[in-house]
């Protein structure tokens, strides 16, 4: 262990209390001066772990690629609750490996890097949640290079509610821009502006789009059908059905009256375009948008 | 009282991000933070306010710093020096109650002597989705100006640019920069509140090229006397340094990801000049690398003269 490891993990341990005294952004200046970079900040470089004995690398079977703020959390841990499905504890969910490249190269040496993230035990799946994915708009092209067989899985949820929770979820390290703070937050609600950009590179049938409302209200039906698209037995029932009441991803932070219509109107052709694409969705469960 | 001078060498060799935290902590914002005061300071004896002549709406890093000084320095217009030229008073309104009392505030943002106009330029606003319905209801009958980039050049500008400034290296970061590329999607919103002719596009590579014709367009535009040449006309504002490397590979993921928003934004306005910007003209498909081809930084004129007038109404 170097220096910096040391001091890196005495401020991990520190009080949250006493780490929160120091601005978000030095904070991370800190972490950076330390080596210590997250999976989403450009000097993130951890080379990917070595396969445990008996397990084998390649491409993921299955890619969630959005979206942040839906319950992404709560529902990989259904899926890999399954018996059928390799999941290490040791490994970001959010591989967030196919954001870093905007203006690095992709080619076949950062394809097989990209595989090397996924072991997996002889007979079962494996795969990766990185609820971004779907927002950044250079990483569907990616998405067939790097695993032209792997089944996508898509968490919508109400856009506003999914902004709110996302806005106050990213205030502590929110950029000091007030307005591009917000824009990122806005943007990452337009689904199937997201959506589209994906099915113009993937087969439909490969995309399985789940909304997050019909999975509280009913779990057990909608991770069978998760299961069924993902090619496993849908007989399992997995531990912890019930959305955890910590999970991150609620409850949503009020709004005013005239702010949530203004909201509805920035998002309607959106959503209209979704119900389109997703026949499934059930709009009554979005009251800003119910028709 | 300014520091003492010691203390101002000092503080500029902090590094961006400390030397904006510690700004934040005193209580110091500029106008695009969280914190930064809305209540506009009282107008000069003379001065009367009301809702800007002019907005600019776009983009950042496409030398909009430079065009708005040439505006700024016609006799017609006031601009105090004690106000940014991007007010971004709409950019804190996403998720806040906007009424009659913030469109009064706004308009107070816009000091003006009496016989002239006036107005701001916030490069931001044409990628903050929730601004065009404000801008209808604070200021319906504002002249909007947009000066637009090849997008790939632009992203690079800009992802630099935010870099130097301090913000974090995230994708976040990143994506912002590309989302300020997507000209025709976001003036699709601006259009689906204003009449096209209320909104004028310029080309930044064809203003670089030759300012004079398209500034007297803009002058025209606003309804300014177009005979005026300002000083300046030919001096680089806020020319941005170092450019990003871009590999060639990413670069043409990059002109693929804009092409469409591209011939869009051709199609709205087809007096834009594609010849200007290299990764699309022709075939999109193989522009190889352009290197710093037609990028001057942010608002040097370009060598070489072309001939033309702003695209537009």
């Amino acid at each position: 262990m170097t220096w910096k490891d040391g001091v890196a993990d005495l401020f991990q341990r520190a009080p949250a209390g006493l780490r929160g005294r120091l601005p978000a952004e030095q904070r991370a200046d800190l972490r950076y001066y330390l080596g210590r970079y997250r999976p989403w900040e450009a000097g993130f470089d951890r080379p990917p772990p070595e396969p445990a004995p008996g397990q084998v690398t390649g491409p993921p079977d299955f890619v969630g690629i959005g979206a942040h703020m839906a319950g992404t959390g709560w529902w990989y841990r259904l899926i890999a609750d399954h018996p059928g499905v390799t999941s290490r504890s040791d490994l970001p969910v959010a591989r967030h490996y196919l954001t870093r490249f905007i203006t690095r190269r992709f080619g076949p040496e950062e394809v097989d890097g990209y595989h090397r993230w996924f072991p997996r035990a002889p007979g079962t799946i494996t795969g990766e949640w990185t609820p971004s994915y779907a927002a950044r708009p250079w990483v569907a092209p990616l998405l067939p290079l790097a695993c032209p067989e792997a089944r996508l899985v898509f968490m919508v949820r109400d856009p506003i509610d999914r902004l709110l929770l996302g806005l106050a979820r990213t205030s502590d390290s929110r950029a000091s821009q007030a307005g591009d703070h917000m824009a990122e937050a806005v943007d990452r609600g337009y689904y199937a502006a997201q959506l589209r950009r994906v099915l113009a590179v993937v087969p439909s049938d490969r995309v399985l789009t789940l909304q997050y409302e019909r999975c509280v209200a009913d779990p057990a039906g909608q991770i069978a059908a998760t299961y069924r698209f993902l090619g496993l037995d849908d007989s399992h029932r997995p531990a912890g059905l019930s959305r955890p009441p910590d999970d991150p991803a609620g409850p949503v932070p009020p709004l005013d009256p005239g702010t949530r219509r203004r909201l509805a109107d920035l998002y309607a052709g959106d959503v209209a375009d979704l119900a389109g694409l997703v026949p499934g969705l059930e709009l009554r469960r979005w009251p800003s948008f119910a028709p | 009282m300014r520091p003492p001078r010691v203390a101002r060498a000092a503080f500029r060799r902090l590094s961006p991000r400390t030397r904006g935290a510690l700004l934040r902590r005193a209580g110091l914002f500029a106008p695009w933070e969280d914190g930064y005061g809305l209540t506009p300071p009282a107008p000069a004896p003379g001065e009367h306010t009301g809702p800007p002549d002019f907005v600019g709406i776009g983009v950042q890093k496409a030398g909009t710093s430079w065009w708005y000084e040439l505006i700024a320095g016609h006799p017609g217009v006031s601009a105090r020096p004690d106000l940014h030229k991007e007010r971004h008073y709409l950019s804190h309104f996403g998720t806040r109650p906007f009424g009659p009392s913030e469109v009064a505030e706004y308009h107070g943002w816009f000091p003006r002597r009496a016989g002239t106009i006036t107005g701001e330029w916030t490069p931001d606003y044409l990628a903050y989705p929730w601004v065009p319905a404000l801008l209808a209801e604070a200021a319906p009958a504002a002249r909007l100006l947009v000066m637009v980039r090849d997008p790939v050049e632009r992203f690079r500008s800009g992802l630099s640019f935010r870099l130097a400034q301090g913000a974090l290296p995230t994708e976040a970061t990143e994506a912002l920069a590309v989302r300020q590329g997507f000209t025709a999607a976001s003036l699709r919103r601006v259009l689906d509140r204003f009449p096209k002719e209320q909104v004028l596009v310029l080309q930044y590579e064809r203003c670089a090229a030759d300012p004079e014709g398209p500034l007297a367009a803009t002058y025209r535009f606003l309804a300014l006397d177009d005979g005026f040449r300002p000083a300046g006309l030919h001096r680089s504002v806020n020319v941005s340094g170092a450019k990003l490397d871009l590999d060639p590979e990413a670069r043409r993921r990059l002109v693929e990801l804009y092409a469409p928003d591209v011939d869009d934004l051709v199609g709205m306005f087809p007096d834009l000049d594609l010849a200007l910007w290299p990764n699309f003209a022709g075939d999109t498909g193989d522009t190889g690398d352009t290197g710093d081809t037609g990028d001057t930084g942010d608002g040097g004129p370009a060598t070489g003269r072309r001939d033309g007038a702003v695209t537009g109404p």
